[in-house]
């Protein structure tokens, strides 16, 4: 077990990330939305400045006139997640262990021999030279502590992007000064049972009785309060666990009234959840599919449906899209506005294990067709080839209209640069 | 790598009638983006617009493979954001500080100011068509 974690997080990520290529993006506030242009999911530090928050939906806002100069980008994933990759190739090529926790935060095995002031000054410098993203690092003897660290090294400009919560003094004086919400783990609902014993601040929740926090928390909460008193309980995960379950759930871009444009929409989220079920090697046995109004909606009936199967285990699009088909057609009323839609796939098993006394699919050429299929489409981009079924012309797709180039991933989008 | 992205999955290895003696010596075709370094965290491709740089062999459409960690050195070409724009252009380091020196000889050098952010080096260079 390490004597010391980080935690390394990229600043507004989403924001970061496509500042990288956009210059005109420099210094002026920038705001990503959720899919579907929804709602306001990242932004710079201009951007909270002129108030906007999180969760803002972006139709309610965009109009406002002290918001005009800020810069709204619809959500880039493909570009997220290879500026992602290159940040956590930087650090492991840098520190003994990298676990990627999330898409813009990473725990680090800081085992160096090295002093970690200036280690990890260096570390945050080589990521916004290299994968060009700015970054805050903080540290300690725990997990807990070092994601408490990093959020105070966001929190506090003058600290320049670091926190060392090693020494018990220092974080005994942060501890006495925070209040408990702030930990990784201690949610709300949990804040507030806290504040019922009168524990407020860290320093009362480190205080209180073990026992009597397992026992009002469980031992999960029994947890966060040995790791805050500098015992290590949660090692680095380099293994992402096995999927249990998986989902391709999207808004629509406008309600869909037409069954064929759902039929259409559910097929391709079928198929979008067989290409990721097929990328684990898992197949499925338990589809799902749900479709919804918009609970907002005035003068609406709210309408949530789900239908749920057991099939033979498969990994094959055409076998889950109609599954999926089957099962939305039973769910489906016409005159209702719909909102969303979704397929989950459950009991995910890996992939060609099953016994199959009675099976009726044909496990080895659907294995062979999709193999061809993923190849293309790893080649050609995603959904060059696919069943038709999922459609052509996709009038509910998701709403993108200020999505930026895939600078990185796509080469008919990468950054131009002018000779001079 | 999966079967069929060496193509139909025959490797040139998987023969039916007699064993093939090249069967231990497979080793599957020249990947580019291994040569050019591209899977690793430092490059980024950048496509080249203009003809100022023609003289010093870089095309209009050409994809350039630029370098974030490379140091830059007199001379070098590389990849410049300022003033809201992204340009290519040869350095040069004069008098104690850094330049941008235009393709075009009648054109003056640029000094490399505070708000000119060097974004990369230009390593290697791919032309699609010749």
């Amino acid at each position: 077990m390490p004597a010391t974690y980080g935690l390394i997080d990229g600043n507004s990520f989403y924001c970061s990330a496509e500042r990288v290529f956009d210059p005109a993006l420099h210094r002026v506030p920038v705001v990503v939305l959720s899919n579907n242009d929804g709602c306001a999911i990242a932004r710079t530090p201009e951007a909270k400045a002129l108030g906007i928050r999180m969760g803002d939906p972006w139709h309610l806002v965009r109009g406002r006139a002290e918001l005009r100069p800020v810069r709204w980008r619809s959500s880039n994933y493909a570009l997220y997640g290879d500026m992602s990759r290159r940040v956590y190739q930087v650090l492991a090529e840098r520190v003994p262990r990298v676990e990627p926790y999330s898409i813009d935060e990473m725990f680090l095995d800081l085992d160096v021999p090295r002093d970690l002031a200036s280690f990890c000054a260096g570390l945050r410098a080589a990521v916004l030279r290299i994968a060009k993203v700015p970054t805050c690092v903080g540290w300690g003897p725990t997990k807990t502590i070092a994601k408490l660290a990093n959020g105070l090294a966001k929190d506090h400009a003058e600290l320049g992007g670091l926190c060392d919560l090693t020494d018990p003094a220092e974080r005994a004086a942060w501890y006495q000064r925070l209040p408990v919400g702030e930990v990784w783990g201690i949610g709300s609902r949990t804040q507030e049972k806290l504040a019922r014993l009168g524990v407020a601040s860290i320093a009362d929740f480190i205080d209180a009785d073990p026992r009597a926090m397992r026992d009002l928390l469980t031992v999960v909460g029994g947890r966060v309060q040995a790791e805050l008193r500098g015992t290590s309980c949660l090692p680095l995960q380099m293994m992402v666990a096995t999927r249990k379950g998986l989902a391709c759930t999207r808004s629509f871009g406008r309600p869909v009234t037409r069954w064929s444009e759902m039929r259409e929409a559910v097929a391709a989220y079928a198929h979008r959840a067989a290409e990721k079920l097929r990328a684990e090697e898992l197949e499925a046995c338990h589809p799902a599919v749900f479709m919804h109004t918009d609970p907002h909606a005035k003068g609406e009936r709210y309408q949530h449906l789900q239908h749920a199967a057991r099939i033979e285990p498969t990994g094959d699009s055409r076998d889950l899209i109609a599954e999926a088909v089957r099962m939305a057609e039973g769910l489906w009323r016409d005159g209702l506005r719909y909102a969303k839609a979704g397929v989950v796939l459950n009991d995910l098993v890996p992939a060609g294990q099953q016994a199959r006394l009675f099976a009726t699919r044909e496990p080895r050429a659907s294995a062979r067709t999709m193999a061809v299929m993923d190849a293309i489409n790893r080649q050609h981009g995603a959904g060059t080839l696919r069943p038709a079924a999922t459609g052509i012309a996709r009038s509910w797709s998701t709403r993108r209209a200020m999505l930026s180039p895939r600078y990185t991933t796509h080469i008919s989008e990468i950054m131009q640069a002018t000779a001079l | 790598m999966t079967g069929s992205d060496k193509g139909g999955g025959y490797t040139g290895a998987e023969t039916t009638g007699f064993v093939s003696p090249a069967g231990d010596h497979i080793e599957g075709p020249i990947d580019l983006s291994q040569i050019l370094d591209l899977r690793r965290p430092h490059r980024f491709p950048v496509r080249v617009l203009g003809e100022a740089l023609v003289e010093r062999g870089i095309l209009p459409g050409d994809i350039l493979i630029t370098d974030t960690a490379a140091e830059p050195r007199h001379g070098s070409v590389a990849i410049i954001m300022v003033g809201g724009e992204v340009l290519v252009a040869q350095l040069a380091f004069r008098r104690g500080q850094w330049w941008l020196r235009p393709g075009r000889r009648d054109q003056p050098p640029v000094p490399v100011g505070e708000d000119t952010q060097l974004w990369a080096v230009v390593a290697a260079l791919v032309r699609e068509r010749v």
